[in-house]
């Protein structure tokens, strides 16, 4: 071809080049709109707007396109969205032969919303921010060289971090390998932030962000707004190719309580979509009037459960502790969740390797009751804690009839859900007995439920996660031993056995796994909205229709 | 004229009769006031019968749940709650009483059995309140009105700080912080989750209320002859205050009274219905609106039910406040008639 026609043809194909570059960080779908504005509705405001002190699944999905960590979890449904890739970092991790040493290299011109550049400094400043506010998420990092020390004292640093901020590399250096790091690194806990952020919880003013949405308007309790971030295409989203880009052009949340009220809202369409599980009495209505269409049922790997202090008077008696599970009935529970609830009475759930179905406490109230005579426990005033979202209270007022039924004097306390797990995370609090809780999957590895919920290292003045606070040291020992080795069908046997051996100490009564809906108006394409199991629904896959 | 006795130009014209028989009278002869007086009578004793009729008709306590059970209905098993979670609707008669109005959600507590408790928990922190925010009312202003100077302004001034803050929102704050922690006054503990913490919450944001009318009384009456009188004969200021002055406060008392009950039943319905007054699962009005909205769709009676028991009851003790006004203090109709330019007033040539 002529030398003009070569030009042109050379400019086209160049266009189209950049057009499908362009195309890449976003979510790749055409069947939508582009841009516009979601509106949606939380029950209660998350428990925090800050990657480093956030611990609920609502929290993570509402800062999952947000703050990015170096590492990700890929944005796509089901099995898929448990596979771990590079989000700040150009690489997973290249892992030292010992296993102990683990090596990023933060991908070169990314910004925060503000402007300011990502520097790989930041990933030390950012683990440390996290230590310094005592966060729940502390126990999966204390492996760190120095971040033991660093989270007694607060100061000095953290020796095994070692970044260059003119490479961009990143050196973490461990006490002993970790068979979960590559995953823990992909945690919200330690998405990259400035390192000049101040070490206190930035709810109410959060942080700049590194996603394709940041959030621009945060009023605790009320609700939250994100708008792009303006540095998302014209920095970031070039470099990022896993994370897309959104359709929205803006996100709008706001906190309506009643849940029954969200779903009017969504059916009338002047709300897009509930992040709330639909309430149990009109969740089978919703799901055959709207299924395929606007509705659609999540599985999650997820575990519920009521746990009992071990250290205090009744549930430091064993005998009181199995009678609890003896006398719960799962059968019961399923109905109170409205059939979105499977029983199961073990740490780990269905659909988490390691996973080996066994019970030991078939329901069976007589035993449970002769169980307590035996114990005989002299202490019977029972505090039951459960936060107010429903059924979820109604689930702790069943639990609270049966420990009546076993001669205790139990008192519910309802607790707001955004206050609920500092409440309940803080040992100072008085009378903290046995209460509700809830634990959906971080990432697919079995540790996940055991080292962060029933190690004694995860015991914390503040932030606690390990509410019973079993500290058993045999336990514990095999909870370590199986974080430094891959997971294989060795160590899924073990963690199996290791189910089985919580469960004889009985410091939990779990009742079952729970399947999550998403619910969206008829403005929304449903089969565009990713739900990641570990992060929720996906808000940059959102778009209308 | 007889101590204690407030003068009232009716009275008088009773031809001798005490004034408190006038009123007595007077109320007798208005029906609006003795309808409302049977309607909350009713309420009460629906209310006191409550554990009869949970022993003896409905065989259930109101927190005990029933999520798995079946209850026979005309002959036939029936779940009282479903594989769904849907709570059964009203059985009325159809198992001898059991589940009348039906269960309460998918813990499958008996409606009735609750809308009963949670009247006796509604009327007893009504009552209980407005007896202590009159009492507390009456005593302050007293002694604001009574002694005026330092006392009085520290009374004022305090009730003025109440007074500014939004009763709701103070009602919220305080709740919510005595919620979790409970209450200690020196030797006294109250836990957190007892009742009377939200009757110990209402009782001080509705005192400014009562003591600063009564203040306004108490200044108007010291200034009156048989005060003077009295402490000319040597009265101290407590016999002044609790014999001479007292007594003739005791119309305006028993008025605000009735109206602090119904605000009371108001403010803890509100306070229940947030979580942060009768603690779940125990029964109040409140807390069963608070329940029942989460069935809207589903189940509108459970959240209907107690919203007009709290109506109805709140409705006969307005209107028998204002028929005790009527009936203590007729001159305080004319007065508001008068405000209202719907009369002339007193003493207006015809």
């Amino acid at each position: 071809m002529r030398r003009s026609q070569a030009a042109l043809a050379f400019l086209g194909i160049a266009a189209v080049a950049l057009g499908l570059a362009s195309c890449g960080s976003s979510s790749g779908s055409t069947s939508g709109k582009e841009g516009g504005t979601l509106h949606g509705t939380y029950a209660a405001f998350p428990d925090a707007l800050d990657p480093a002190l956030a611990r609920t699944v609502e929290a993570w999905t509402a800062m999952y396109d947000t703050y990015l960590p170096l590492l990700t979890y890929a944005h796509e449904n089901g099995q898929a969205g448990s596979k771990v890739v590079p989000a700040l970092a150009e690489s997973l991790p290249k892992i030292s032969g010992d296993g102990k040493t683990y090596t990023l290299t933060l991908r070169k011109g990314l910004k925060y919303s503000d402007g300011t550049p990502v520097k790989a400094s930041d990933f030390a400043a950012s683990v440390e921010r996290m230590f310094k506010l005592n966060s729940g998420g502390s126990p999966f990092y204390t492996g760190i060289v120095g971040a033991e020390k660093f989270a007694e004292t607060k100061s000095g640093g953290i020796p095994g971090i070692k970044t260059n901020d003119k490479t961009g590399q990143i050196a973490i250096q461990l006490t002993r390998p970790r068979g979960t790091f590559t995953s823990e690194l992909a945690l919200m806990y330690v998405a990259l932030l400035p390192a000049d952020t101040p070490a206190k919880n930035l709810t109410a003013d959060p942080p700049p962000a590194t996603g394709p949405y940041e959030i621009v308007k945060s009023e605790p309790g009320r609700g939250w707004s994100y708008d792009r971030n303006p540095q998302w295409d014209k920095a970031n989203g070039n470099l990022i190719e896993s994370v897309p880009g959104g359709h929205l052009d803006k996100i709008d949340i706001k906190v309506v309580s009643n849940p029954s009220t969200q779903v009017n809202e969504v059916e009338r369409g002047s709300s897009d979509w509930m992040q709330t599980t639909l309430p149990t009495d009109l969740y089978n209505g919703v799901k055959e009037k709207y299924e395929g269409s606007q509705f659609r049922v999540e599985p999650t790997i997820s575990n519920y459960f009521f746990w009992m202090n071990t250290t205090k008077p009744p549930f430091d008696d064993l005998k009181v502790r199995q009678a609890v599970n003896y006398a719960l009935n799962g059968a019961a529970m399923e109905r109170i969740y409205a059939g979105t609830l499977k029983a199961n009475q073990q740490v780990l759930p269905p659909g988490m390797p390691g996973f080996e179905k066994f019970e030991l406490y078939p329901h069976d109230m007589t035993k449970a009751k002769k169980l307590i005579a035996e114990a005989n426990p002299s202490d019977r005033d029972v505090t039951v804690w459960v936060d107010d979202e429903n059924p979820n209270n109604e689930a702790a007022a069943y639990y609270q009839g049966v420990l009546k039924k076993l001669g205790f004097n139990a008192k519910l306390k309802e607790i707001a859900a955004e206050d609920f797990f500092p409440l309940i995370g803080n040992q100072s609090t008085p009378d903290l007995d046995t209460g509700w809780l809830d634990w959906y999957e971080d990432y697919p590895h079995p540790n996940d439920f055991f080292q962060p919920l029933l190690s004694g290292e995860s015991i914390l003045p503040q932030e606690n996660s390990n509410f019973a606070q079993i500290d058993d040291p045999k336990l514990n020992a095999k909870i370590a031993q199986l974080e430094e080795e891959p997971l294989g069908p060795k160590q899924e046997a073990e963690y199996a056995d290791l189910d089985r051996e919580y469960m004889e100490q009985a410091p939990w009564a779990p009742y079952g796994s729970r399947t999550v809906s998403t619910f969206v108006s008829d403005a929304v394409d449903l089969e565009d909205v990713v739900f990641n199991p570990t992060f929720g629904q996906d808000l940059a896959s959102f778009q209308l229709k | 004229m007889d101590e204690g006795s407030q003068p009232s130009a009716a009275g008088t014209a009773q031809g001798g009769a005490g004034p408190w028989s006038v009123a007595l009278r007077r109320l007798r002869r208005n029906r609006l006031a003795l309808a409302s007086l049977a309607l909350f009578g009713l309420i009460v004793l629906l209310s006191l019968v409550a554990p009869l009729w949970a022993v003896h008709v409905a065989h259930t306590g109101p927190n005990t749940t029933h999520t798995l059970a079946k209850v026979v209905v005309n002959g036939e098993k029936r779940e009282v709650v479903d594989p769904t979670g849907k709570p059964t609707g009203p059985l009325w008669l159809g198992a001898g009483g059991r589940f009348l109005l039906g269960a309460d959600g998918s813990l499958g507590r008996d409606e009735m059995v609750r809308l009963m408790y949670g009247g006796r928990a509604s009327l007893f922190i009504g009552l209980i309140a407005a007896l202590l925010t009159t009492s507390m009312g009456a005593v302050l202003g007293l002694l604001a009105g009574y002694f005026r100077g330092w006392p009085d302004t520290l009374i004022s001034r305090t009730l003025d700080v109440i007074w500014a803050f939004p009763v709701l929102l103070l009602a919220i704050a305080l709740g919510l912080v005595l919620a979790v922690g409970g209450l200690q006054i020196g030797p006294v503990t109250i836990p957190s989750g007892s009742i009377w913490i939200p009757i110990m919450v209402i009782s001080v944001v509705f005192v400014t209320y009562t003591a600063r009318p009564l203040r306004g009384e108490v200044l108007s009456l010291r200034e009156k002859e048989f005060v003077e009188a009295a402490v000319a004969q040597g009265a101290g200021s407590v016999r002044v205050m609790f014999r001479e002055l007292l007594p003739n406060l005791w119309s305006t008392i028993i008025v605000f009274f009735t109206i602090n009950v119904a605000n009371s039943m108001l403010l803890e319905s509100a306070l229940s219905f947030l979580g942060v007054g009768v603690q779940p699962p125990d029964a109040s009005w409140g807390t069963m609106i608070a329940s029942g909205s989460n069935l809207i769709k589903s189940a509108p009676l459970l959240t209907i039910l107690p919203g007009a028991m709290i109506l109805l009851t709140v409705l006969s003790l307005n209107v028998l406040g204002d028929a005790l006004r009527d009936a203590l203090d007729p001159r305080s109709k004319l007065r508001l008639e008068v405000h209202a330019g719907l009369a002339e007033p007193e003493g207006t040539p015809v």
